[in-house]
């Protein structure tokens, strides 16, 4: 049994979860508009090929495969910047290199902010996973994050709730309705 | 005669391609309670819910003999309601340019709430509503439906990766929502 949390979300969850209730007479209807219909008939090798070359389905095509061992951004920031790569080795937080010895260090400045949070396609958009770490007296914020080679969106969470995206790094609006992400690649080797 | 409440999906699929349209009774009972729910909390309103889901089951009736895996029959058909409610959902923007939430959706099962239960539906309604429908998607499908994302991305269509960031962002922008109503 679900216990009923304190966190807002874990509450509405618990509610969302509760049954509804349907007009009584929903099966009777339905059975009523099918009673109408012919048979359905099993689709045959044929039909199954047709069916299956006018239905839609998303194709995910990547720019990137042919420059996958050139992509290496390095974005300077004054805001925020990606910083990628072997420079990346001498940083002072100590967060782990990838195997191969790659790690993004992530900077955003936000003076005013309690909690920053980086998010993004390597942690699953997890608010909690990698939070950044204040350096003292700037308003800045880093961490170091080790990531094999791909392109990964990203954004930084501040105080729990208001996204922000990298001011120098490149945008995306992909996947997320309007609502742009940044955008870092990690060449191969 | 089929008995419907323990036959498996398989069957009743069998039952009604070789011409007893009866036996989709069965399916019907077996999955309206949990299809109910997600078009109610998709699209927030109880009459436009209970009109997508009879065209999900009256649409998914008439392409049964395109179900390849009758087994996973309550897969299958969760595609259908899925698209059917983005569709009513565009539609009803289109027409409305907001969605009216319709309180009762999420009251109506709630008589004999104390009024501050009735409010929190109340909030819950009002923040569903104003989530963006793909980020309302996908939280419903992951944490109200408790599918995994595997299972989201076949009724879906999405990527894993898209999946995962539209949940995160529906859980803190809805975080967010929940918290400005409670002031």
């Amino acid at each position: 049994m679900r216990q009923q949390r304190n966190d807002p979300i874990e509450r509405a969850i618990d509610t969302l979860r509760e049954p509804v209730e349907l007009r009584p007479d929903f099966e009777r209807r339905v059975m009523a508009a099918v009673a109408s219909l012919p048979v359905p008939r099993r689709a045959g090798p044929l039909r199954l090929v047709a069916a299956w070359m006018v239905t839609a389905r998303t194709v995910r095509l990547s720019p990137l495969g042919g420059l996958a061992a050139a992509a290496v951004v390095l974005t300077a920031l004054l805001g925020g910047r990606a910083l990628l790569g072997p420079g990346a080795e001498s940083a002072p937080l100590g967060a782990p290199l990838a195997a191969d010895g790659r790690a993004v260090q992530f900077v955003v400045a936000v003076p005013t902010a309690s909690t920053v949070a980086l998010v993004g396609d390597f942690n699953d958009w997890n608010a909690e996973a990698t939070p950044m770490r204040p350096v003292p007296g700037d308003g800045i914020w880093t961490v170091l994050v080790p990531l094999g080679p791909g392109r990964y969106r990203y954004s930084f969470l501040v105080n729990g709730t208001e996204w922000l995206t990298d001011p120098t790094a490149p945008r995306t609006m992909e996947d997320d309705f309007g609502r742009p992400n940044s955008v870092v690649t990690v060449g191969g080797t | 005669m089929v008995d419907v409440e323990h036959a498996g999906d398989a069957e009743l699929v069998q039952r009604v391609l070789d011409g007893d349209a009866g036996a989709y009774a069965g399916l019907v009972t077996r999955y309206r309670d949990r299809l109910g729910r997600y078009a109610v909390r998709m699209l927030g309103n109880q009459a436009d819910a209970e009109e997508a889901l009879q065209d999900t089951f009256v649409r998914a009736y008439r392409s049964l003999g395109r179900c390849t895996d009758p087994a996973r029959f309550g897969a299958w058909i969760f595609g259908i309601l899925v698209n059917r409610c983005r569709t009513v959902g565009a539609q009803r923007a289109r027409r409305e340019r907001t969605v009216i939430p319709d309180e009762g959706a999420l009251s109506r099962a709630a008589v004999g709430d104390t009024a501050d239960r009735h409010a929190w539906r109340e909030a819950i309604a009002w923040a569903m509503a104003r989530l963006a429908p793909a980020q309302r998607e996908a939280f419903v499908l992951k944490h109200v439906e408790d599918l995994s994302y595997e299972e989201m991305v076949e009724v879906t269509g999405a990527s894993v990766p898209a999946l995962k960031m539209r949940v995160a962002r529906a859980r803190e922008e809805l975080r967010r929502l929940l918290t400005e109503a409670d002031r």
